[in-house]
């Protein structure tokens, strides 16, 4: 493909490469894009990856496998996007997308991006694990199938099938029952929502997707989700009006906060504790919600809330996001995001690490162990926090 | 994997040394006008005794390095012009120490300009360091080795003039150090001890900075910006004696540009101010706008734009957008403030000339000893013209700044060629026999300051 | 450059496989099914191939209509056209379906025919090699390495310890492929779209003059059996040095490395 065909050939020159994208709100650090923590050169960076990208489409530079890993270390995280001063900042991210499509259509991507796009056409879910045990998760609680109710709890593949997440999902349905919302979950038939599939450039493959489960929803009357996942909750309110489907969608978060607040949810047991809260990126960045999380924490009597050095906008990435929790390009170092972030954290003082969303929870709870802090700090997700809170066995 | 790529992973690491074509590309390149030239090789180093290591093989392998810190100088002079290793240098990003009372900050040549910032206002919020205006990402010692002035030129001089000491890997290896440091003690002062001019304003033919030693300042409760307007470019340089005189101020600059358009023509000043209560800012607000300036306001010739509590980090960078390009380039030059007004109309008329929007600003050092002049050409990369004009727009302006009676600051090659022309012979065989004497097989930066 | 590749449809290894009623086939209901792996390899060679001297592929199949999705995998990935023998013949007895191939390859113009070089479920790697034989065409196994020109294949296969045997294979003959011989590309959706416009033609026994007694089978499956559950726990001790290599010896002895 030529540059003349690339969506973005009007603008993709006009990055100066002048390094705001690499830093956090107050300049803390380099540290803020997460692949240019890992591997510190250039080429990393958000300006490095829009540079290459125009390099290769006019033919300057051939495609080659570290070009593609280069582009497939972007997270998606937007730390770039919200730092740019330049005026076509808006389009970076889908500048990256579209060149991980393109490269998607010729079939030159990593061999572990091919595996995570094959397991999702095959198995539903980017593990490759069988679609049939999807809905194992809800073994051992009682937790509503969905059949009409308010709302549709949607877990997505990650508290499906990964076992730490699987508890996060169960006790988040134990806290949606505890409050009384009327709610029901897909379990084995639920099918993955197609936000990192997206991410990775699959354009044609999440159209399916998106088109597969809004007909599902609608099928069953879904009006209200609630998901576990803040990426669930980005392509259902972004992606999802575009191929039909308009529902209102809640990430857990701002569920929880509503309920206490409309005083259906008893935090009043409390918990002495010292917290701090990592912004997930596409609950943060992505959509703009930054309180709800730090309302919830604020309602629990004996919490002790500190931020972060970076937090907010300016929060790191854990590393996680665009398909990174599999494909695993920006591990295998004390440069991980993910452990700078556990390290982050554990100067904070803290005693819980609490996160939001569950790739945010298999990254961290993985680099504070990679970290030997596993004694000192412990990373837990909201809904663990407000169960204990709430005295919900 | 040749064997100069396997001792360099040795040294730094596998993950830290590339001869991928992607990292030699983003390499090859300066953020301006500057053609590309591809390094052979892209190295991180983290430590000291890393750099050491590298400069030893490099001179056994006669291959010549090219250090950087941000890369950020847009005048080419981290473009590996001959090859060889493109060193860079922000993984050694460590803030060593900070005094508070001997107010100074020890860092590596890694540490960026946002970093320290940052860490002062965290830890130190009694102390500032001079911030140039180049993006966050520039590093403390890239600017010091370019002669870099920040927001406390005024009164203080070149970010230059605030080192107190220097760590340095010469290129033959040894690693010295430079000032008070040198003798076992703080790193506080440079002098009275042999100066380290050897290494500043030398572009990095001469050794490898691999720690500074910054001076910093006291940081009052209060900053803000006031801005002065006038009309008429010849009362400038006599406004900036004035306002100098006072010893009231900080930051001090003029400046003129065509966009947005109500500015074109118009010359804005702007005046830092810092106290540490409203008694000492109205004092100073006072000093430099009634009794200093208030005869141009009663005359007309000039106007009060108010005074704006805070400093912003200005974001020059949005220049490179003006023509919606993703680039700008400038020359900047260090000029007699007084010729000010010759450096505005001049300035404007080769901007005009090339299509480019004129900017140019006036940045006084020190009290009114000197100002650091610009002339911005903003081009589009994805338009070769552009490209062209600018860099001929810049070529014209390194004459300009030269035949003004001024010197071209941190000037490229063709900068370069100009001044070596100029220099006083003696001056030039003493530069030749100390870049011989510290790099006999060449290999630092080659290409720059060649002294044939 | 033509080229015939075979292909199987197999139960995709993630999901649990568990023995039916019957006792002598695995229950099927709720498992995903897709191309078998080596096949892959098998189909990625072939369009590299003709990506580099031109020519035309022709994926095939035995099986019933389900079978029809991992040919359109085929055609995705670079397969001109494909072709179903419309005949439901998983089955532990590879004469029968090597005797239905050679029935249709026989009459194909060809200058390689490609298989993997075993399938996922049964493995027993014996179907590429009895339809050489009964084809009457040279063959060589197990190839991790293939260059081809007008006249000879020039292969290399893959014996133990990572020893390599070369051969020249005069064409037309038959090979089945190893794994590891080349990346698999990875397919799009939007590929398998547009592959949906490529032809699939469906053909049945009679087609090919064969009846179901000419294929009665002389290899029978009595009876599937999951293998024991055996509980052992070995605890290691000593310096992380020791420990270390004493458990790098168990996983090198037990076949995982």
């Amino acid at each position: 493909m030529t540059l003349t065909s690339y969506k973005y050939a009007d603008t993709i020159h006009r990055c100066f490469r002048c390094g705001y994208c690499k830093f956090p709100t107050n300049w803390a650090d380099v540290n803020n894009c997460p692949a240019y923590a890992r591997f510190r050169m250039e080429t990393y960076s958000c300006g490095g990856r829009l540079w290459l990208i125009r390099a290769w489409l006019s033919n300057e530079i051939e495609w080659t496998d570290h070009l593609a890993k280069i582009m497939y270390t972007c997270t998606a995280c937007k730390n770039c996007e919200e730092k740019c001063p330049l005026r076509f900042n808006v389009d970076i991210m889908n500048m990256i997308t579209a060149v991980k499509g393109e490269m998607v259509e010729r079939g030159l991507i990593p061999s572990q991006v091919k595996d995570f796009l094959e397991n999702i056409q095959r198995q539903g879910n980017p593990y490759g694990k069988a679609r049939a045990k999807r809905g194992e998760w809800t073994e051992g609680i009682e937790i509503p199938k969905y059949k009409g109710q308010d709302f549709l709890y949607y877990v997505g593949c990650v508290g499906s099938y990964d076992t730490r997440a699987q508890e996060t999902a169960r006790t988040l349905g134990k806290v949606l029952t505890k409050a009384g919302v009327s709610f029901g979950v897909l379990g084995g038939e639920e099918n993955c929502d197609g936000n990192e599939v997206n991410a990775l450039g699959e354009e044609t493959l999440f159209e399916m997707m998106a088109e597969e489960n809004v007909t599902q929803f609608k099928e069953l009357g879904v009006q209200k989700i609630v998901t576990l996942s803040p990426h669930s909750y980005n392509t259902f309110k972004n992606d999802y009006p575009l191929h039909d489907g308009n529902f209102e969608v809640f990430h857990y978060t701002q569920a929880l906060r509503d309920l206490i607040q409309g005083e259906r949810l008893d935090v009043s047991r409390g918990l002495n504790t010292r917290v701090a809260y990592h912004d997930p990126c596409f609950l943060g960045r992505w959509n703009g919600e930054y309180d709800a999380p730090r309302m919830i924490l604020n309602a629990i009597p004996g919490i002790e809330l500190v931020e972060l050095e970076k937090n907010r906008a300016g929060a790191l990435c854990c590393g996680g996001g665009g398909g990174n929790f599999y494909t695993d390009f920006l591990g295998g170092s004390e440069s991980s995001p993910a452990r700078i972030r556990a390290r982050e954290a554990y100067d904070t003082g803290a005693n819980i690490l609490a996160v939001a969303c569950p790739n945010c929870m298999t990254m961290l709870e993985d680099a504070v162990k990679a970290e030997g802090l596993e004694d000192k700090i412990d990373v837990k997700d909201i809904s663990e926090i407000v169960v204990e809170a709430t005295g919900i066995a | 994997m040749d064997h100069v790529k396997e001792a360099l992973a040795v040294i730094v690491g596998e993950e830290h040394v590339s001869t991928e074509p992607e990292e030699l590309y983003i390499y090859s390149y300066d953020l301006g006008t500057t053609e590309p030239r591809r390094p052979d090789y892209a190295v991180a180093p983290r430590t000291t005794e890393e750099v050491r290591r590298i400069v030893e093989l490099a001179n056994q392998e006669k291959i010549p390095i090219v250090p950087l810190g941000g890369g950020l100088s847009l005048a080419g002079l981290a473009v590996p012009l001959q090859g060889g290793i493109a060193l860079d240098l922000k993984r050694m990003d460590t803030i060593i120490e900070v005094s508070e009372k001997a107010r100074y900050a020890v860092v590596e040549c890694g540490v960026s300009q946002g970093q320290l910032t940052a860490y002062l206002e965290k830890n130190h919020p009694n102390l500032m360091h001079s911030e140039p205006g180049a993006p966050p990402q520039a590093t403390i010692a890239g600017n010091v080795a370019i002669h870099g002035q920040g927001d406390l030129a005024q009164p203080y001089g070149f970010n230059s003039d605030m080192v107190n000491g220097l760590e340095v890997v010469l290129p033959t290896g040894e690693v010295c150090k430079f000032g008070s440091c040198a003798v076992g003690a703080n790193w506080y002062t440079q002098h009275p001890l042999p100066d380290v001019g050897l290494f500043l304003g030398w572009a990095g033919t001469t050794g490898i900075i691999t720690k500074v030693s910054l001076k910093l300042y006291p940081r009052k409760k209060i900053q803000g910006v006031g801005q002065f307007v006038v009309e008429d470019e010849e009362l400038i340089p006599e406004i900036i004696y004035r306002i100098t005189h006072t010893e009231a101020a900080h930051d001090v600059v003029a400046f003129s540009q065509a966009i947005p358009p109500f500015a074109s023509g118009l010359h804005h000043i702007t005046i830092n101010l810092s106290a540490d209560s409203e008694k000492e800012l109205d004092f100073k607000m006072e000093l430099i706008f009634d009794d200093t300036l208030g005869e141009y306001i009663r005359s007309g010739d000039g106007g009060f734009l108010g005074f704006n509590r805070g400093l912003q980090r200005p974001q020059i960078s949005k220049t490179a957008d003006w023509r919606k390009g993703g680039g700008f380039e400038y020359v900047g030059a260090i000029m007699p403030v007084e010729t000010y007004p010759q450096c505005y109309r001049r300035g404007r008329e080769i901007s005009e000339r090339h299509d480019i929007p004129y900017t140019v600003l006036g940045r006084v050092i020190g009290m009114s000893h000197a100002m650091m002049f610009s002339w911005t050409y903003a081009f589009n990369r994805a338009d070769l013209e552009t490209i062209r004009q600018a860099r001929e727009a810049l070529h014209e302006t390194d004459d300009l700044a030269l035949e003004l009676g001024g010197t071209i600051w941190k000037p490229g090659i063709y900068g370069q060629k100009l001044v070596l022309e100029r220099i006083d012979p003696n001056t030039l065989k003493l530069m030749k026999k100390v870049k011989q004497l510290l790099d006999p097989n060449g290999i630092m930066n080659p290409g720059n300051w060649e002294v044939s | 450059m033509d080229v015939v590749v075979c292909i199987k449809r197999v139960p995709d290894t993630a999901d649990v496989v568990e023995i039916d009623a019957s006792g002598n086939d695995i229950e099927t209901d709720g498992l995903a099914f897709k191309i078998n792996d080596w096949d892959e390899y098998a189909l990625e060679a072939a369009v590299q191939l003709t990506e580099k001297q031109g020519g035309s592929i022709i994926a095939i199949t035995v099986g019933p209509k389900e079978w029809d999705d991992v040919l359109r995998r085929a055609l995705a990935i670079g397969a001109d056209r494909a072709i179903r023998i419309d005949q439901d013949m998983v089955t532990a007895d590879c004469y029968a379906v090597a005797k239905v191939l050679e029935a249709l390859i026989r009459n194909l113009s060809y200058d390689l025919v490609l298989f993997g070089a075993q399938s996922e479920d049964f493995g027993s790697a014996q179907l590429g090699v009895m339809v050489a034989e009964l084809l009457g065409i040279p063959h060589a196994s197990l190839v991790v390495s293939l260059q081809v020109d007008q006249t000879t294949a020039r292969i290399k296969r893959e014996l133990e310890a990572g020893t390599l045997e070369a051969y020249a294979v005069e064409l037309p003959a038959l090979l089945t492929i190893q794994t590891g011989i080349n990346q698999p590309r990875y397919i799009s959706m939007a590929g398998i779209k547009r592959a949906m416009s490529k032809e699939l033609q469906v053909i049945s026994l009679s087609d090919l003059d064969l009846t179901q007694e000419t294929l009665s089978p002389t290899v029978m499956l009595e009876k599937l059996e999951l293998p024991p559950k055996d509980k052992k726990a070995e605890l290691i001790s000593g310096s992380p040095e020791e420990s270390a290599e004493q458990l790098a010896r168990i996983l090198q002895n037990s076949g995982i490395f």
